[in-house]
């Protein structure tokens, strides 16, 4: 017989003790940054309905939906990511709020995965949304939080923009229908140079698809800008290179040149991107743990036409990044153990409450014998007892006479 | 500084891409004598070389415990996932072919077709983007099995020469992909690791 009962489903884990601190460490380290900066937080419905993540820019794959039906048949989902929903959110309750509007979240996003290949389908996600306005300053300020959140988190952290107006543009001047546009997209996100050039080859050469098929090499550090300005000539194009450029050395300007790298073929699977975008790296985790970026449209489909800007941060990753670092605070031992005959219990329990007050880890103990009371003591590495009766008397567990 | 992990398909890809390394002037007299050992150092310990099997080579790549990957492409076509996927290596040649028993028509007809592979996935894709629905059967052992049996109208499968298929009556009707060896980079240490890799890679694309 299948016992479900006993485990969880795939792709998901309890956290315990040192894995539960490790997480709200990360959480607390986040949410202080975005805080100190004027931002407030939002929660979003855990389950919403499937038409809000099914149309226009903000559509997800259906097979990555986790669903199910309300009461009245209609179809619901799992949260899927947070930005859709805080777009839904600014574009219903908070329609007359003054702008801007500097919002975070820290909440599950659900996944339904392939399975077996040790994908996570419950990820705890913190970020924040800039909303209501169209500024450099916001970007950068946005970016400068995004560095902060990485290196509160580990200081060997990369973070890399791109723009994907780029493939946009280029592919604009391309006569070709969206389910090509897509392959070269996918090619070029994948960096799949051979299969790109065969499928451009076909496609006749001219200075555009030169462009595009050199798109996917061109990431690294500075010198990017100028090993690209070769392959550019429409002036638009120009211009968004020329900007990308602006922010690259605006940055290097927070003193993380070191940290900082450019990748011009980054064109995010996620739809609703406008213009710049970036996504943050740490040594030891093999996927990105940042991804974010400027979404100027994704409001207006809600029915309020709003820019925005903004950026989610992978939470599990980074508690994961704090534990294996050490970094992350270990579950303490009690400071305290509390024993009494039975007719002193309740002034043992107010004496041990009084001790908590002050700020110690103080316990019960539910033994009906000091000696067992000790011996519980010695093997939980709890250095000190205190007897409470007639009077309150300290007990030394190590030097007693206990084993 | 860390080495450079690279993990080969064991067999033939495994053999073809040594000989890439020894032709580039790695020694990789480690590889050669392995005995049982799976994590193999080469170029003074600058890589290491990992066997795996090819989904494995996939998997990982994708969670960045190797940096790199040489993988057939019907392993990649199959799996899917997300990845780099950077250079044809040109060796491991070989194709996705649809074949029948000789002489009988596989289109035409209302019924459903019924597809045996071990490609589940490349098949179904592929008769998709044709608009046409099939039954997919997964077998593990010789394919060729399924039609002669009775079991399903055609195969899909890896195709090197066609001996085996004409062995037993079976002939292609129709090539779906083509096939060669290819490397493959896991995303964060394609951009961490930047200038290692792409020496590298330079190096496998200069000599392959």
């Amino acid at each position: 017989m299948k016992r479900n009962e006993l485990i969880t489903p795939e792709g998901t884990r309890d956290l315990l003790f040192d894995e539960c601190l490790a997480k709200r460490e990360a959480e607390k380290r986040l949410a202080r940054i975005f805080k100190s900066h004027g931002y407030s937080e939002v929660v979003t419905t855990g389950i919403e309905f499937y038409d809000v993540f099914s149309k226009g820019s903000r559509t997800v794959k259906q097979e990555a939906l986790y669903k199910l039906t309300d009461s009245k048949g209609r179809l619901i989902v799992l949260r899927p990511d947070s930005t859709i929903p805080i777009a839904r959110l600014v574009a219903t309750r908070l329609k007359s709020a003054s702008l801007p509007l500097r919002l975070y979240y820290n909440q599950p996003y659900f996944e339904n995965n392939a399975l077996l290949k040790g994908h996570s389908d419950e990820v705890t996600q913190a970020g924040v949304e800039f909303i209501g306005t169209k500024s450099r300053r916001a970007d950068f300020e946005v970016l400068s939080l995004a560095v902060e959140a990485l290196s509160s988190i580990d200081s060997n952290f990369r973070i890399e923009i791109g723009n994907v107006g780029l493939f946009k543009e280029l592919v604009s001047n391309l006569d070709i229908d969206r389910d090509t546009a897509e392959q070269i997209r996918y090619y070029i996100v994948n960096k799949n140079y051979p299969a790109l050039n065969d499928m451009l080859d076909t496609l006749g050469d001219s200075d555009v698809i030169r462009a595009l098929k050199e798109l996917p090499r061109l990431f690294g550090k500075k010198e990017v800008f100028k090993r690209a300005s070769k392959y550019f000539v429409n002036e638009k194009i120009r211009d968004i290179l020329k900007d990308l450029e602006y922010v690259y050395d605006s940055l290097s300007k927070l003193g993380i040149e070191e940290n900082l790298s450019v990748d011009l073929g980054s064109v995010n699977k996620i739809d609703y991107y406008t213009g710049l975008t970036f996504k943050g790296y740490f040594e030891g985790i093999g996927e990105d743990v940042l991804a974010g970026g400027r979404y100027n449209h994704l409001i207006s489909e809600f029915g309020y036409d709003q820019p925005a800007t903004g950026f989610g941060i992978n939470v599990n990753a980074c508690a994961a990044l704090l534990l294996k670092n050490g970094s992350a605070p270990k579950t303490k031992v009690s400071d305290v153990l509390v024993f009494s005959q039975m007719e002193y219990v309740m002034e043992a329990i107010s004496y041990a409450n009084s001790l908590s007050k002050k700020g110690l880890v103080v316990e019960n103990s539910v033994f009906e014998t000091l000696d067992e009371t000790k011996e519980y003591a010695l093997k939980k590495g709890i250095p000190k007892v205190v007897l409470v009766g007639e009077r309150i008397e300290n007990i030394d567990v190590k030097g007693g006479d206990v084993i | 500084m860390k080495p450079l992990r690279i993990a080969l398909t064991k067999g033939r890809l495994e053999k073809d891409t040594v000989g890439l390394f020894e032709k580039i002037g790695f020694d990789c007299t480690s590889v050669r004598q392995k005995g049982r050992k799976l994590i193999l150092p080469i170029d003074d310990g600058r890589i290491e070389v990992v066997l795996a099997k090819a989904n494995d080579v996939i998997t990982y790549v994708e969670h960045g415990v190797c940096d790199m990957g040489v993988v057939g492409k019907d392993t990649i076509m199959e799996m899917g996932g997300s990845f780099f996927e950077l250079c044809d290596l040109g060796f491991g040649r070989c194709r996705f072919a649809l074949a029948t028993k000789k002489g009988s028509p596989f289109y035409g007809g209302y019924g459903v077709k019924t597809i045996a592979t071990k490609y589940p996935n490349v098949s179904r894709s592929y008769f998709e983007s044709k608009g046409m629905d099939i039954e997919a059967i997964k077998i593990e052992g010789s394919v060729e099995l399924a039609p002669l049996l009775e079991l399903s109208d055609g195969i899909v499968d890896i195709v090197e020469t066609g001996t085996t298929l004409k062995e037993n009556g079976l002939e292609v009707i129709e090539d779906i992909a083509p096939i060669s060896a290819r490397v493959i980079v896991n995303t964060v240490s394609m951009k961490l690791r930047q200038g290692e890799i792409e020496k590298l890679l330079n190096l496998m694309e200069n000599n392959k």
